[in-house]
């Protein structure tokens, strides 16, 4: 066993005799294109909302939440699925999230949250991991939909108006400062800023 | 022609009289026009109020009605998203009105360091208004009214 | 400017008092400050809604309402109210309040399909007594019958069922509380022998633990709501266990938030007492001294007409209430055959949330409050569900003590102060006796001075079967008051419109405002409601309140009191008893009615000073006498020495109510203990005296399953019930514009999937369709009520959406109380 190992070891490591550098290098371009087209393709299939919700520990707990919301829907159709919330959009990040979501996986195997019960004991940390993640990236997701630069102050309430125009604009607070639990119920709440 | 006025005519007739012995009998203010062993159109729903103007109190104890969309506010043992701005340590952010002295006492009377937890739900006394108009008028007085009537 | 002498003077000796004081003229001019203009006049008055009870007060000026807040003084709210109370204000003055009464009328004549027209009340009583007359004639007291509620006055239920039962020897009247408490009463004699919980609201202050089976308090009852609230969130060691078909406000509270399969309850509860003999939890001391075991009869059927193949099928359908006496052995035996696996199948809950739920009945540190309403109620198999929860309190022996309460809510102001306690039921009298027990007539005939023999034995129709006797046009001469029975019975269509409209029978319904009862009746009369009249109510915890009249009614209104008195003097003994009755009994001979029973010497016995200083009294003023006072002290008579002492009438005036029995002047809070219920005997620790041999009942009852299921065509659950802004059937609340726009349409409320699977979305038109009728209403998928997949709820409360078109009229056949939670139905987009 161990000497059929080192046989196919040192084959993979001995230049090729009967392949040109030509045909190897164009194999192996072809071959990249192959595998990163594969592995894009299957990392968009785990960021469509029918992937999240295949789990039901996401369908029963927050995407039922997410239904009665304005973000699922409301008078225009434009709804937001679980990935344009929670995964970001730029490819190093998204990559990023992809790989902290190992974790999940391992969370699922072992159903760390696979009742209700369970999830509600771990609803504040959950929710935290994304009110740090928005805060960080200046409710990056967010922005990607609500573009403060295109907002019409005329259009909106006016205590909408009076936040969006002073610590919005100033950058002095960011749009998950003030919005926790738009879409989804809110953990205990106690001790959390402006609560 | 004239064949057709005629009979146009006693139609009339006769569909008026109908409906004055509908109108007469369809007594039930609440209902609409459907008689009663029939079920008319369900009327549109309606949409909730969402202009932040402070309502006139009937009198000094209502509690008062509320001026926003309050849709999916979460209020249960794990928050209370009115509170986040009505509260007293929110109202200066918020500039919203902050909660009445009543809502700090107990059962007994005494004043507690923050809202009493036999007020926390607040939609069993304040509640939202839709732009659905009245079906009744209320001729409800309000004690301004008596008091300039019996001024003069 | 016009400023008469008086005001001048006034302005003169102000501006005198200001200038002595330094103040040149310092009178802002947008306040009033003269005290004696902005004084109010408050008056105490418990609330016109719900059967919790709260006190409010009332302030008037000019001889109007102006404002309403919870009484500070009130033991049960405290000085809160819910948006309901805060608004009562306002429930008067509707612009549509009727004023005179109205008669179908064509040609000047009465013609059931003539229009509405004004009459007097000369008129209106006139061929009123002309169609009970001809009724009893032709009939017998059988062919007439009345519809009361549980939002009578103490004294005017009581008059009303004087005037039936004694008067008119007819025991059908019945109060729509018929529909909203039956299985409770029954509950309560079939495990007690006597009605009303023992506990009290101080339970709530008292509790570790709080289950609610089937009530949806945070709407229903809100102001109990917020003292379970307060105990909740004030102890963070108590626990609230909601028990309900759909998600409802009270999740928001909830420890453990249960949806259940309907009609499992039957099971889960016998689980439990699974759970607690299996688990050695069993209080044996308790049950060997203050209980009995008792196997029920079983496959009772649903009370549907006997023509129904479910009645034909049913095997016990006549001997329902009956049962034998078991061993504790053989109980556990029954009981051990809902395991937690069997039950978790049955109602869709875990075993786990089964467990935890029975534990907190099992653990004998826990003190432990259930409360429970419609829910359990309004169910085929309610009383055996009231039975079963008691069952589960009795074999811990938590019970009767602070804290440890199956206690039982009430819908109507007065559903225990007037319906149940007075015996406004069609086999009821006063104290909790019943028709067909000789002793019990013996002794109200006693009382009431009337000759023996003239109470019938017979228990008359209830109100399911009024509807049906109605349009089968055996009953044919019907007075409903103090409800929307049109609006509130099951199977409108094919039971209730046609009973109203069948052309044989004569619909008379007093009302404040013109509902659709009124517009399916032929004669309407115009009532008093509220402070226009003086009051007494019961609530649910034995607690009875009285109020003054504080304001005069509108244009010809007048209370359903005078009403019921003023139409007894219409009838004489002679028509109304027989021959025989009055050969044996001569002096009765020549009389009416109201001689008889009003003007009898005790009903009249206190003269109009006896009227505290300061308020009017149309109704003694009309009569000449205390009628109120008259008519409650022969009353109280009834329950005095008996378990169901009331204190004195001038008492309720004063107090912010008492809650009975009354002994010494003092009020019972738990009773059937010793130490706290006067009539438990010294020695006994507990005494279920209700019962001849002190002991209560647990019962071995099984799951049966409901009337009608959800099948391929009628695809869903059917649950009606009420909104928090809306009381009943909205009568009241839907007058006033901040409730109306708080709430103004039913809506059906449906899972999104259901929705889904439908095509219809949020919004949308539908028709909600049953065997036996449909509505048209539209799609709520989100709010305060989340109905698992395959239920919907639509509440009842919307006079434009009939939704009780579609309920079915299967009852409890024990109790005869309808069940609304359940039928089958589809769901349309229009």
């Amino acid at each position: 066993m161990l000497q059929k190992l080192k046989f196919y070891w040192t084959m993979l490591w001995r230049p090729s005799r009967h392949f040109s550098l030509a045909f190897l290098t164009a194999g192996g371009f072809i071959a990249g294109i192959i595998f990163w087209g594969a592995f894009n393709t299957g990392l968009e299939l785990t960021n469509t909302e029918t992937f999240c919700i295949s789990c039901h520990e996401m369908e029963d707990n927050v995407y039922q939440e997410l239904r009665t919301t304005i973000h699922f829907n409301n008078r225009s159709g434009v709804r937001a699925t679980c990935p344009d919330c929670h995964v970001p959009h730029d490819w190093t990040d998204k990559i990023a999230r992809k790989m902290q979501a190992s974790k999940e996986v391992w969370g699922k195997i072992f159903g760390t949250i696979d009742t209700k019960e369970k999830f509600e004991t771990h609803r504040r940390r959950l929710a935290e991991n994304e009110w740090e993640r928005l805060k960080a990236n200046d409710s990056l997701e967010c922005r990607n939909c609500h573009n403060f630069e295109y907002m019409d102050f005329t259009k909106q309430g006016q205590r909408a108006v009076n936040m969006h125009s002073t610590a919005l604009a100033s950058g002095e607070k960011t749009c998950i400062d003030c919005h926790k639990g738009i879409a989804h119920s809110l953990p205990d709440m106690t001790g959390v800023k402006g609560w | 022609m004239k064949t057709f006025t005629t009979i146009g005519f006693t139609l009339l007739l006769i569909l008026s009289g109908l409906s004055a012995v509908t109108a007469a009998d369809n007594i039930a203010t609440l209902r609409g026009s459907a008689p009663l062993n029939q079920e008319g159109e369900a009327p549109p729903m309606p949409r909730p109020e969402s202009n932040d103007q402070k309502r006139k109190r009937n009198y000094p104890m209502q509690p008062p009605v509320i001026p926003h969309n309050v849709q999916g506010y979460q209020v249960d043992m794990k928050v209370n998203k009115c509170l986040s701005c009505h509260a007293r340590k929110r109202a200066e952010e918020s500039q919203a009105p902050m909660i009445s002295v009543t809502h700090y006492m107990d059962r007994d009377g005494n004043f507690l360091a923050d809202v009493s937890p036999r007020r926390y739900f607040c939609f069993q006394c304040h509640v939202e208004q839709t732009n659905a108009k009245p079906l009744v008028n209320n001729t409800f007085k309000d004690i301004d009214d008596i008091l300039a009537e019996e001024g003069q | 400017m016009n400023t008469d002498r008086r005001t001048f003077l006034k302005t003169q000796a102000v501006a005198t008092a200001a200038a002595a004081a330094g103040m040149a003229g310092a009178q802002a001019s947008n306040l009033v400050s003269d005290r004696s203009k902005t004084e109010l006049q408050w008056n105490k008055a418990p609330c016109r809604f719900c059967g919790t009870g709260c006190s409010v007060n009332v302030a008037t000026k000019n001889g109007r309402v102006v404002a309403t807040h919870g009484d500070i003084l009130s033991e049960v709210n405290r000085g809160l109210s819910c948006v309901k109370g805060y608004f009562l204000s306002k429930i008067m003055y509707g612009n549509d309040r009727l004023t005179q009464p109205l008669l179908r009328m064509k040609n000047g004549q009465f013609d059931k399909n003539g229009d509405f027209t004004p009459v007097s009340w000369q008129q209106a009583f006139d061929i009123m007594a002309q169609k009970f007359k001809e009724s009893l004639k032709a009939k017998g007291p059988s062919g007439i019958g009345m519809f009361g509620s549980g939002q009578w006055t103490v004294w005017e239920g009581y008059a009303a069922s004087k005037l039936f039962k004694a008067g008119f020897r007819s025991n059908n009247i019945e109060p729509n509380a018929r529909h909203c408490m039956a299985s409770a009463v029954a509950g309560f004699m079939r495990t007690f022998g006597i009605d009303e919980p023992m506990g009290c609201y101080d339970d709530i202050e008292n509790a570790d633990a709080f289950v609610l089976w089937g009530a949806n308090m945070a709407e229903m009852h809100p102001i109990l709501w917020t003292r379970v609230t307060d105990r909740r969130l004030s102890n963070p060691h108590v626990k609230v266990a909601v028990l309900t078909t759909y998600e409802h406000r009270c999740f928001e509270l909830a420890d453990m938030p249960i949806v259940f399969t309907p009609h499992s309850d039957l099971a889960i509860l016998n689980y439990i007492a699974h759970y607690i003999i299996s688990n050695k939890k069993v209080n044996t001391d308790f049950i060997d001294k203050h209980t009995n075991f008792r196997r029920g009869v079983v496959d009772i059927g649903y009370g549907l007409r006997p023509e129904h193949p479910l009645e034909k099928a049913a095997k016990n359908a006549a001997t329902a209430n009956d049962s034998t006496p078991m061993t504790f052995d053989e109980f556990a035996k029954f009981v051990s055959d809902y395991t937690a696996e069997k039950v978790s199948k049955l109602s869709g809950m875990s075993v786990k949330q089964l467990q935890d739920l029975a534990e907190l009945y099992a653990d004998p540190n826990i003190k432990v409050t259930s409360f429970w309403t419609m829910g359990v109620n309004q169910h085929t198999r309610g009383v055996w569900v009231n039975n079963l929860i008691y069952n589960i309190h009795l074999l811990t022996g938590k019970i009767a003590t602070p804290g440890n309460s199956p206690f039982s809510l009430t819908g109507q102001p007065s559903a225990c102060g007037t319906a149940r306690e007075v015996g406004t039921f069609c086999h009821r009298l006063p104290a909790d006796m019943v028709v067909n027990n000789p002793e019990h007539r013996k002794i109200t005939e006693t009382l009431w001075n009337i000759p023996a023999g003239t109470i019938v034995e017979k228990p008359g129709f209830h109100a399911v079967e009024h509807n049906r006797k109605l349009k089968d046009g055996v009953i044919n001469a019907y007075w409903i008051q103090v409800n929307n029975n049109l609006q509130a019975a099951p199977n409108l269509n094919e039971e209730t419109l046609p009973g109203y409209r069948n052309p044989a029978n004569f619909i008379v319904v007093s009302d404040a405002y013109p509902t659709v009862t009124c517009q399916a009746a032929d004669l309407i009369l115009p009532t008093a409601m509220w402070v226009e009249k003086e009051g007494a109510y019961g609530n649910a915890e034995r607690r009875t309140q009285f109020w003054h009249q504080l304001v005069e009614a509108p244009g010809e209104a007048k209370s359903d009191l005078w009403q019921l008195v003023e139409f007894s003097k219409r009838f004489s003994t002679e028509e109304v008893w027989p021959a025989e009755l009055l050969d044996a009994n001569p002096a009765f001979k020549g009389k009416t009615l109201y001689d008889v029973l009003f003007a009898n010497g005790v009903v009249n016995k206190f003269p109009i000073t006896d009227i505290e200083a300061g308020f009017k009294n149309h109704e003694a003023e009309a009569f000449g006498f205390y009628i109120q006072k008259g008519l409650f002290e022969e009353y109280a008579a009834f329950g005095r020495g008996h378990a169901h002492d009331l204190a004195s009438f001038d008492t309720y005036h004063q107090s912010r109510g008492l809650r009975w029995p009354v002994v010494d002047g003092k009020e019972t809070r738990w009773r059937f203990r010793e130490g706290s219920d006067p009539y438990v005997k010294p020695g006994k620790g507990f005494e279920f005296y209700g019962k001849p041999d002190g002991r209560a009942v647990i019962f071995a009852l099984p799951y049966e399953p409901p009337a009608e299921s959800p099948d391929a065509e009628f695809d869903m659950w059917l649950c009606t019930g009420r909104v928090l802004e809306h009381w009943h059937s909205g009568s009241m609340t839907q007058r006033v514009p901040e409730l109306y726009k708080s709430f103004p349409d039913a809506v059906v409320y449906m899972h999104p999937d259901d929705a889904e699977k439908r095509g219809v979305r949020r919004g949308d038109e539908v028709r909600v369709i049953s065997r036996r009728g449909e509505i048209r209403t539209r799609v709520e998928t989100r709010g305060r009520n989340k109905p698992p997949v395959g239920l919907v709820y639509v509440p009842w409360f919307d006079a434009s959406q009939l939704i009780n078109k579609v309920t079915l009229d299967a009852i409890d056949p024990i109790s005869k109380q309808t069940d609304y939670k359940k039928c089958a139905v589809k769901v349309v987009k229009v």
